[in-house]
């Protein structure tokens, strides 16, 4: 049982360290080299990218698929655990609401970079034709994040109260900024029951949002007529992969953030045991669904199919093809599934293999398909038959991610990480109504 | 003595030769251009002279564009001027005439007509001339033994007499390129008529079926073409889903389910986010 200042004292915002000033400068330095490319962009148009008519999605499409994906975390981890009252979620909860909502901000900035006139945004949503999934998207992402940010921001009240009072002397300013977003939060029965009830109905909303979100995703691709995206299993195969790429980006963080906030006391070899078991789950269904898209279409040999999947299997996209399969999703799968394998430093390299997986996972399902038309385009140079991502396109690409990261950085720095009411809850700590919810 | 003569042989040499016209490379050779011309009579309809101008250059044929070609009636003792007409980016023009009674015959009765071309800085002048006689083609629809026949007399309108032995082509209008019906030539009898018989089933909007009688670049005749429309045909039924609200259509014709089910979802997922925003501000109040 931990002492209430103890608790207090681990688990609000600290002051970054030399380590923590270096990051985020770092993360400034790439966003600005990213923010000239972009503006660069802007001025040129996009012949600055190595998009052209074949590969018409490039890296940014890739980008936002992994970022969508990656945001699924707040829906895996944090409604279904807490719907099905799992306990040892407590220290997990805040970095996957946290990820969760910087990656579907980013996604919907990834979206805009990709368009090359950002300035007619708005015919997104005045001109838009229900019958197209692009549509779909565009509605269910800032459904998404306004979701998010609840999940987020409810959960946090009693703490930012907490923080109010514990600011107050030593730095009033901060306290009173708390003390606005707490929302006038005393711990009343009449707020926790209010509190408890939205929770909840976010915890049930964000599945099926969650689900759509993910499914859109898919669908962008598999109702265009293509090979490699054309299939039925696309929805499905995009939640299991998202389910991936969330548990694996939610490891990682927690890993770093475990050691650099020195919170072994809080997440334990338990919490890494259990995330452990769930990434060996996640990456089994998605391995199951990766047969399910690979071994059909081989098995039928349509000639379209069977060249494509000879490019991924046997091509110039092989190495990056099996290091998905093998270093993903495979891999990780052996490791995860020894106890051993399922300390803090396996399986954050472990998770750093999925993460890294899953961005390159969703740049195979997005170029080898463009670059294989159902009608070749004639008398086009034969550089618009292949396509890398220009410097332009790494540049942006990189700041998007680094954003991300700085997103995440931020609010780390000026939110507890961990529960501070709720861990006081559990262990009994705090004189108030227990079963806070966070 | 010898050498004197030498040099003023060459010398002389040289200044008449600067002179000389092979000299000036740059003074082109002007290409010969040939015309073409046709004529076309539409029953009941326009009476024009298509008219082409191209060059043989480097061993190719290339289009002239953009020349102004004048057209002459010609007669014995007296050529009267139609007008003119520009060449296209085809090198192709066409020089409408209101009516036959524009232009004289010669005692013969025979059209003489004459296009001609200038000539410019690129190309020689060029004329073509040609000569034709008034004939008509009277087209119908007959049905005979359930079968549609394509009837058609061919006569030369100043003697009033039908013309034997032409071959005239029968054809069915269509969207690109009309389709030949009938045997490949179907040459006048002593009547000057020909009879082809209609296939069945050829589809026609509302089952209307425009059928062209042309006698085609005839020597003494030009070109006459009669058309005559007739619902024989098999009515097209009409499959384009333009009117219709599909996934293809534009916003105004979503489908129905499509405008239902998504909105309702939406209203039901953002009623949810409003109830939520407004515990916030319960929150706040409470």
């Amino acid at each position: 049982m931990k002492n209430y200042d103890k608790i207090l004292k681990d688990l609000t915002p600290r002051k970054f360290n030399k380590l923590g000033i270096i990051w985020t400068s770092l993360l400034i330095v790439v966003i600005i080299a990213g923010l000239i490319a972009y503006i660069d962009q802007l001025i040129k148009g996009q012949v600055v990218t190595n998009m052209r008519d074949y590969a018409l999605w490039g890296i940014y499409i890739s980008n936002f698929v992994f970022f969508v994906a990656t945001s699924f975390v707040g829906t895996v981890i944090v409604a279904f655990l807490r719907l099905t009252h799992k306990g040892w979620r407590t220290p997990l909860v805040r970095i996957a609401e946290i990820i969760s909502l910087a990656c579907i901000i980013m996604a919907g900035i990834t979206i805009m970079i990709d368009m090359a006139r950002p300035d007619r945004l708005l015919n997104l949503f005045i001109h838009a034709r229900l019958q197209s999934p692009i549509t779909w998207d565009v509605i269910i992402i800032p459904t998404y994040i306004v979701l998010s940010f609840l999940l987020l921001y409810f959960p946090l009240l009693p703490d930012l109260a907490i923080l109010k009072k514990y600011y107050k002397e030593t730095k009033p300013k901060l306290s009173k900024w708390y003390g606005t977003f707490a929302l006038n939060w005393t711990g009343s029965k009449v707020q926790k029951a209010i509190q408890t009830k939205s929770i909840k109905t976010i915890a049930y909303l964000i599945i099926p949002v969650g689900f759509i979100l993910q499914t859109v995703d898919a669908w962008l691709f598999s109702t265009t007529y293509r090979v490699g995206w054309s299939s039925t299993n696309m929805g499905a195969y995009f939640i299991s992969g998202a389910f991936v790429a969330g548990v694996g980006a939610l490891i990682t963080v927690v890993y770093v953030i475990r050691r650099t906030y020195k919170l072994e006391d809080y997440i334990t070899y338990l919490h890494f045991d259990k995330m452990g078991r769930l990434l060996v789950l996640a990456c089994l269904i998605y391995l199951y669904f990766n047969i399910n898209e690979y071994l059909i279409p081989a098995f039928l040999a349509d000639k379209e199919e069977e060249s494509h999947l000879r490019l991924l299997f046997f091509g110039k996209y092989a190495p990056l093809f099996w290091f998905v399969i093998i270093g993903g999703l495979i891999v990780p799968i052996i490791v995860l599934t020894f106890k051993k394998g399922r300390k803090p430093l396996p399986m954050f390299i472990m998770a750093l293999l999925v993460v890294l997986g899953s961005w390159w996972k969703r740049y195979l399902i997005v170029t080898p398909t463009l670059l294989h038309p159902f009608l070749p385009i004639q008398g086009v140079p034969e550089s618009w038959r292949q396509y890398f991502p220009s410097l332009h396109e790494w540049l942006i690409t990189g700041a998007t991610l680094a954003m991300a990261l700085l997103i995440i950085t931020m609010l780390f720095r000026y939110l507890p990480i961990i529960p501070i009411q709720r861990t006081a809850d559990e262990n009994e700590l705090l004189k108030t109504d227990k079963n806070t919810e966070s | 003595m010898n050498s004197r003569l030498l040099l003023f042989v060459i010398i002389s040499a040289f200044i008449f030769n600067i002179g000389s016209p092979d000299l000036y490379a740059q003074k082109a050779k002007k290409n010969k251009a040939r015309l073409n011309v046709q004529y076309v009579k539409i029953m009941d309809g326009e009476i024009y002279f298509d008219i082409k101008a191209s060059a043989r250059i480097k061993k190719k044929t290339v289009k002239i564009s953009g020349i102004e070609i004048n057209i002459f009636n010609e007669l014995e003792d007296e050529r009267i001027d139609l007008g003119k007409t520009v060449t296209d980016m085809d090198g192709e023009s066409r020089f409408v005439l209101k009516s036959l009674n524009e232009i004289k015959p010669d005692s013969s009765n025979t059209y003489n007509i004459v296009v001609s071309f200038k000539g410019n800085e690129s190309f020689k002048k060029a004329k073509k001339s040609i000569s034709f006689k008034d004939a008509i083609i009277e087209a119908k629809i007959i049905t005979k033994d359930s079968v549609n026949y394509i009837s058609a007399i061919l006569t030369d309108t100043e003697t009033k007499n039908p013309i034997v032995d032409e071959s005239l082509t029968v054809q069915v209008q269509r969207l690109f390129k009309p389709l030949r019906i009938g045997e490949e030539f179907n040459n006048t009898d002593e009547d000057g008529t020909i009879m082809v018989p209609v296939e069945e089933g050829i589809p026609g909007i509302d089952g209307n079926l425009t059928f062209e009688v042309v006698l085609n670049e005839s020597d003494d005749f030009g070109t006459v073409k009669a058309m005559v429309t007739g619902s024989i045909g098999v009515p097209i039924v009409d499959e384009s889903t333009f009117d219709q609200r599909t996934m293809w259509s534009p916003r105004n014709k979503t489908p129905v389910f499509l405008l239902i089910f998504p909105n309702l979802l939406i209203i039901g997922i953002w009623g949810f986010i409003v109830y939520l925003i407004l515990n916030l501000f319960k929150l706040s109040k409470s």
